[in-house]
């Protein structure tokens, strides 16, 4: 592993001029990279599919689960930042709802400036997540239990925002970046999310708030020490997951053209992103992940999900494949990291019965 | 190499000596006595807005038939919270028992109570299923069951077909749903000798005390003999069982099953374990308090309701009861000298598995 | 002290040095006074230790030098400035850098980014964070605390010692020239001490001010310049290296002569004593192989080897933690296959674990339950239920025999001294009525007095016929109480001594490998 570790640092920055072992060992590290892993298991899903049911990897069914996956992408690469830092965010399917409705209904009935409405979606989810960062911040709430009482709170409000009533219409603008393409194959929607992508990677990083982010997931007492505002970077977590899933509203009401009062929640956008994160490589103990791994698991996950109904599974057990895949996820995360082992090996043994 | 320092303080842990004598069990008892407060001004605001609420006291007794259900998942749950773990597939569980039980006597034919006892040995099963993953992988439980509460779900939705059988036995409704001893409620009888089973078996036994051990430092308990293991499957075949009672007291009471009836009551039960006082990082609090948070939680919901509300409203109104409960709760734990660093330095701490914090050395 | 970002590594040249002052400094919790009008000072070029008790101040005093707590009174003079508002927030800004007793990293991150933490080098715009020159620079910082490792590693590959030394460099990096070590070698072997040590004295040597906190009194007056004895919250007694005496600095420490206790041996013939325990060529790769041996009643055989030499794994294996390859583990004849815990103390083996507060104390429980512990299935009931009242009484003769200094015994575990706590745990084996005893590191982190009355104890239960195996890093504790030592390096038993034979030099020579020929 540790040659393994080393190759994998080596990964992130760019060494000039690798010897033929280093360059070989560098080749191992890379197949290894949960990331690749991922992006091989999907190939191989669609290829698998695709030969048991031709056309579907038509160029329009491509962009269908494209697009389809960019919702969960968004929201995933905000609940990843937060499970890095060891927290968990159950509150993003109201956030997404929220944020969903309150541009959904001036946009059918008044012709919302679709600009306007993307900036609108930003201010509510940040504001959305102030609520969830202030629980945990300044009241010292446990992420779980603070996110699973915001997902009440923000349910409720959800509803009451919409007093039941759905979004139906839509101005054109709207649907048309849900549904078009830029080239056969590559919606619109994939470029918000992939650009969405790209701009966390870099945040993560290359700026100190980013890696602070790490920092504070890894060892939020050393980097407390060390001078990092430990409350603050917890507290910008949130916001940034609430911005998100904000995004991921306005995508939503793009691509599905409508919205209710229990838009995110009926899609299970909370489980679904988690799975997603688990699945990109983020691991619940906090202090490593990467937003591309997410976005890989929300491709993935769509992919799987059309694979479903094409292969004519009942929809029903789609849930059931949602869990065993994120059980899949977390077993072989295990095999990353000598501390993650150490742990769980001290963990298992001493649970162990005889 | 084992190379462990002794039980000196690390750097960033201080020493707690301000505790006072009694420490957390006192802080403990101090809540109980907490809720019962909020639990008067509950029901005097109840009592002085709506006007059907008391119904003459009975009317409050009775209109408990209507959240015991929740309160009963509450007490399964609390198990598997004392023990520092949580179990998120409980609602899906009372759905599919409702489901299972109902069609083991409509389609199989068996006997209402027979097939009664068979759904609770499945769940108890599929409760060991959880547990058994858990301890044997080293997988969290919040993985796991966030995990089996989708598969249970499709499970359920699978089994219940198009249409679900109803109208269910005149005297399983009664013991189960709409029948009462006088003015109490057959469902509040259930609930308290539940209630107390739970209350003895976690101050009271040996299991409870290995089970509250377990819960404060896992690895202590199993060097002290503890079998943590088995003490952990046992807590998620509580859960497990405590919510197929629910799942089977929603059949009684509303005398139909449904494959989703179960998946709105998690929330309210995790609310109610953990207003109750549970920590959720295991070990500490009261099954009274757990009780009394129960009936807090469930006439927030009567009372709302009956008052117009929607369930999105009630689930909302709980979330802030929740919220609010937690500020008062940590405010009273901070006045142990607990800065927030501190706090998130256990709550880190914590999660590196079985780092218990010392403080020894002064 | 300002941190100059372009500046490189800091030269092993002598630096100016800026000497730390605590003066009159006083702390209380809850009303007791753990810390009473102390004054300290701390030179440049100069290691000065603090030595104490468990209990007399010592671990208070350098975190409010560090600025964890905050003193009730008194001052902080850094470099001739007052330190206002001290805080592990800014200590490392103004030039104080704790290393804690565990190393504290970042497990999932390089060991460049561990150490530039906080202080991340930035391009000038867009103010994105600059890897490379931080790349560079961080191999310089390794080097001069002796670590030849690749700067990109994961900090959690890295061994313990090498994370110690990962903090020392993070303190140059923070340009810290005040360096505190919080009982640094409890988790290292002698030799990576050494290593340690060793850059200490560097360190030294370049001007900078280190304090050394650390119960061990040879270390401390190896390696000290200056050391300050505490006591209850006052310093008594300050000396510097010429004049280090090791009775009088204990004396000071405990506030009265200690008598070294000398087992008394070969008053009688342990041979012909029933076999307790018989351990037959245990193996568990990597940590030990093939260890065989038999322990008889009344019996104190000791296990002696270096911090990793695998002696806790193999108690660990036998008390059925873990599971061995091969080998066989008898109790009174018994073989005792596929064991647990439960099933070994069922059996009358009981094992006190080296890492209390990991493995031994429920911190948050009060004693009472605490003591209990090991024996609920035995607890008096009626029907299935517990009787408090009986329990609490069971918990009070166990805790009064091992003399637990407690404000009540419903008091929280944590409230308790280390030494108290280590009595505690001694309580909750004796209720479990054991007829074989592992102990396992009992007397660290206690200080002078408890270990007195631990091994006097532990001298006494091996009268009454307890069979003891008592592992040990101490060559002083072994050599003082025990009939046979079995030394142990690297997973193999490479000698026995016994009786007289036993000795601070043939069982040091041993430990550190095997005989030569």
């Amino acid at each position: 592993m540790t040659a393994t570790g080393q190759a994998l640092s080596y990964l992130d920055q760019q060494m000039p001029g690798e010897t033929g072992e280093k360059a070989r060992s560098r080749l191992v590290a890379i197949l290894m990279r949960r990331e690749v892993q991922l992006l091989v298991a999907l190939l191989l899903m669609s290829g698998i599919v695709d030969v048991l049911r031709p056309q579907f990897l038509s160029s329009s069914n491509i962009s269908f689960m494209l697009a389809g996956s960019v919702v969960i992408m968004v929201v995933a690469t905000g609940q990843t930042m937060v499970i890095i830092t060891r927290g968990i965010d159950l509150s993003v399917a109201p956030m997404l709802g929220i944020a969903a409705i309150a541009i959904g209904f001036p946009a059918q009935n008044h012709n919302l400036n679709i600009f306007v409405a993307l900036v609108l979606v930003i201010l509510i989810g940040i504001a959305l997540g102030v609520g969830n960062g202030l629980l945990v911040t300044v009241a010292g709430i446990p992420p779980i239990i603070a996110t699973l009482a915001t997902l009440s709170v923000y349910g409720g409000l959800q509803f009451v925002f919409t007093s039941g009533l759905t979004v139906i219409s839509l101005p054109h603008d709207y649907i048309a970046v849900g549904l078009e393409d830029i080239v056969p194959g590559i919606p619109w929607l994939l470029l918000i999310g992939v650009g969405i992508v790209i701009v966390a990677e870099l945040f993560l990083k290359f700026t100190p708030w980013g890696r602070a982010i790490y920092a504070v997931g890894n060892n939020a007492d050393a980097a407390y020490r060390a001078g990092i505002p430990v409350r603050r970077t917890l507290f910008m977590t949130y916001i940034i997951c609430g911005l998100l899933s904000g995004i991921g509203g306005f995508v939503y009401l793009c691509y599905i053209g409508s919205a209710s009062s229990t838009t995110g929640t009926d899609t299970n956008v909370n489980l679904i992103s988690i799975a997603a994160t688990l699945i990109g490589g983020t691991s619940l103990l906090g202090g490593r992940g990467r937003p591309i791994g997410a976005a890989l698991g929300a491709v993935f996950l769509s992919v799987a999900d059309t694979a479903i109904v094409v292969l004519r599974i009942l929809p029903i057990w789609e849930p059931a494949g949602v869990g065993v895949l994120i059980l899949l996820a977390v077993v072989t995360d295990r095999q990353s990291g000598p501390a993650t082992r150490r742990a769980l090996r001290t963990r298992h043994h001493a649970e162990v019965a005889a | 190499m084992s190379a462990n320092p002794g039980g000196t303080v690390s750097a960033g842990t201080p020493v707690d000596l301000s505790a006072n004598r009694r420490g957390r069990a006192s802080i403990d008892q101090v809540w109980v006595w907490v809720l019962v407060v909020l639990l008067g001004l509950e029901l005097l605001y109840f009592s002085l807005t709506s006007t059907g609420f008391w119904g003459g006291g009975s009317g409050m007794l009775s209109a408990s038939s209507e959240f015991l259900d929740v309160s009963v998942m509450a007490l399964g749950l609390a198990l598997v919270i004392f023990a520092g773990e949580i179990d998120l597939s409980i609602g899906a569980m009372a759905s599919l028992s409702g489901i299972v039980m109902a069609q083991l006597w409509h389609v199989e034919g068996l006997n209402i109570w027979l097939a009664t006892l068979i759904t609770l040995v499945m769940a108890a099963g599929l409760g060991a299923l959880n547990g058994f993953i858990i301890t044997k992988f080293g997988i969290g439980s919040l993985l796991v069951t966030l995990a089996t509460q989708f598969i249970f779900s499709s499970v359920a939705t699978a089994v219940s077909g198009e249409s679900p059988p109803y109208g269910f036995p005149k005297a399983f409704l009664t013991i189960t749903g709409t029948g009462s001893i006088g003015p109490i409620p057959a469902d509040l009888i259930i609930f308290a000798v539940l209630a107390l089973f739970i209350g003895l078996l976690v101050s009271r036994t040996r299991y409870g005390r290995s089970l509250v051990l377990v819960g404060h430092n896992r690895p202590a308990a199993r060097y002290s003999g503890v079998n943590v293991s088995r003490t952990l499957i046992w807590a998620f075949i509580g859960s497990a069982v405590f919510a197929a009672i629910a799942g089977i007291m929603i059949a009684g009471v509303y005398n139909a099953v449904r494959d989703d009836v179960g998946i709105p009551l998690l929330l309210p039960s995790v609310t109610i374990v953990v207003l109750g006082g549970v920590d959720i990082f295991g070990g500490k609090g009261r099954i009274s308090g757990v009780i009394i948070a129960s009936i807090i939680i469930g006439y927030v919901s009567v009372g709302l309701l009956d008052g117009g509300s929607t369930p999105l409203t009630v689930t909302m109104v709980q979330g802030i009861v929740l919220i609010v409960g937690l500020i008062i709760k940590i405010s009273l734990d901070r006045r142990g000298g607990v800065a927030f660093r501190d706090a998130l330095a256990r709550f880190f701490a914590r999660q590196h598995l079985g780092k218990a914090t010392v403080s020894s050395d002064v | 002290m300002s941190a100059t970002a372009t500046e490189g590594v800091a030269s092993p040249t002598k630096l100016q040095g800026v000497s730390y002052v605590g003066t009159s400094l006083t702390k209380s919790f809850d009303g007791a006074v753990v810390l009473n009008d102390a004054t300290v000072t701390f030179e440049p070029g100069e290691i000065h230790s603090i030595v104490g008790e468990n209990g007399a101040g010592k671990s208070t005093l350098v975190k409010i030098l560090s600025g964890i707590y905050q003193p009730d009174s008194g001052t902080l003079v850094l470099g001739g400035e007052r330190l206002i508002g001290l805080h592990p927030h800014n200590a490392q800004q103004r030039g104080i850098y704790l290393v804690p007793q565990e190393p504290s990293l970042m497990e999932s991150l390089s060991v460049t980014e561990n150490l530039f933490v906080g202080i991340l080098r930035r391009r000038r715009f867009p103010f994105l964070v600059d890897w490379r020159p931080m790349r560079r620079e961080a191999s310089g910082y390794l080097e001069r605390v002796g670590l030849d490792i690749d700067p990109e590693m994961r900090a959690d590959e890295l061994s313990v010692a090498q994370q110690q030394l990962v903090e020392c460099a993070r303190a140059l990096v923070h340009r810290c020239q005040v360096l505190f070590f919080d009982e640094p070698t409890s988790p290292l072997t002698a030799h990576e001490a050494d290593t340690l040590f060793d850059v200490m004295r560097n360190l030294r040597d370049s001007g900078f001010t280190l304090g050394f906190i650390s119960h061990r009194l040879d270390e401390v007056l190896a390696i000290s310049d200056r050391l300050t004895v505490l006591r209850d919250g006052k310093i008594v007694m300050r000396e510097t290296r010429d004049q280090f005496a090791r009775p009088a600095v204990v004396s000071a420490m405990v506030g009265r002569e200690i008598v070294t206790r000398v087992r008394e041996r070969g008053e009688q013939d342990l041979t012909a004593n029933k076999e307790m325990l018989a351990v037959t060529n245990l193996t568990l790769e990597p940590y030990f192989r093939d260890i065989s041996f038999v322990l008889r009643e009344g019996e104190i055989l000791g296990l002696g080897g270096l911090v990793g030499s695998g002696r806790t794994e193999i108690a660990e294996t036998i008390y059925g933690l873990r599971s061995a390859e091969r080998g066989r583990v008898e109790v009174e004849g018994v073989a005792l296959a596929h064991r647990t815990p439960r099933d070994c103390v069922d059996a009358g083996l009981i094992y006190l674990p080296e890492d209390r507060g990991r493995h031994g104390i429920f911190a948050e429980v009060e004693v009472t339950r605490n003591v209990t512990a090991g024996v609920i299935h035995r607890l008096p009931r009626r029907g299935p239920l517990l009787r408090p009242a009986a329990e609490r009484r069971m918990a009070e003769e166990a805790t009064k025999t091992t003399a637990v200094r407690m404000p009540t015994i419903d008091a929280l575990m944590k409230t308790l001294s280390g030494g108290n706590q280590q009595r505690s745990m001694l309580a909750r084996w004796l209720l479990a009525e054991p007829k074989v005893a592992i102990f396992d590191e009992p007397t660290r982190g206690v200080d002078i007095g408890a270990k007195d009355d631990i091994w006097t104890l532990v001298i006494k239960l091996a009268h009454e016929g307890l069979a003891c195996l008592l592992i040990s890093s101490e060559l002083t504790e072994l050599t003082m109480i025990c009939d046979r030592v079995l030394a142990i390096y690297e997973g193999s038993v490479v000698g026995e001594l016994t009786g007289d034979d036993i000795t601070d030099a043939r069982l040091g020579a041993m430990v550190v490998g095997p005989v030569a020929r």
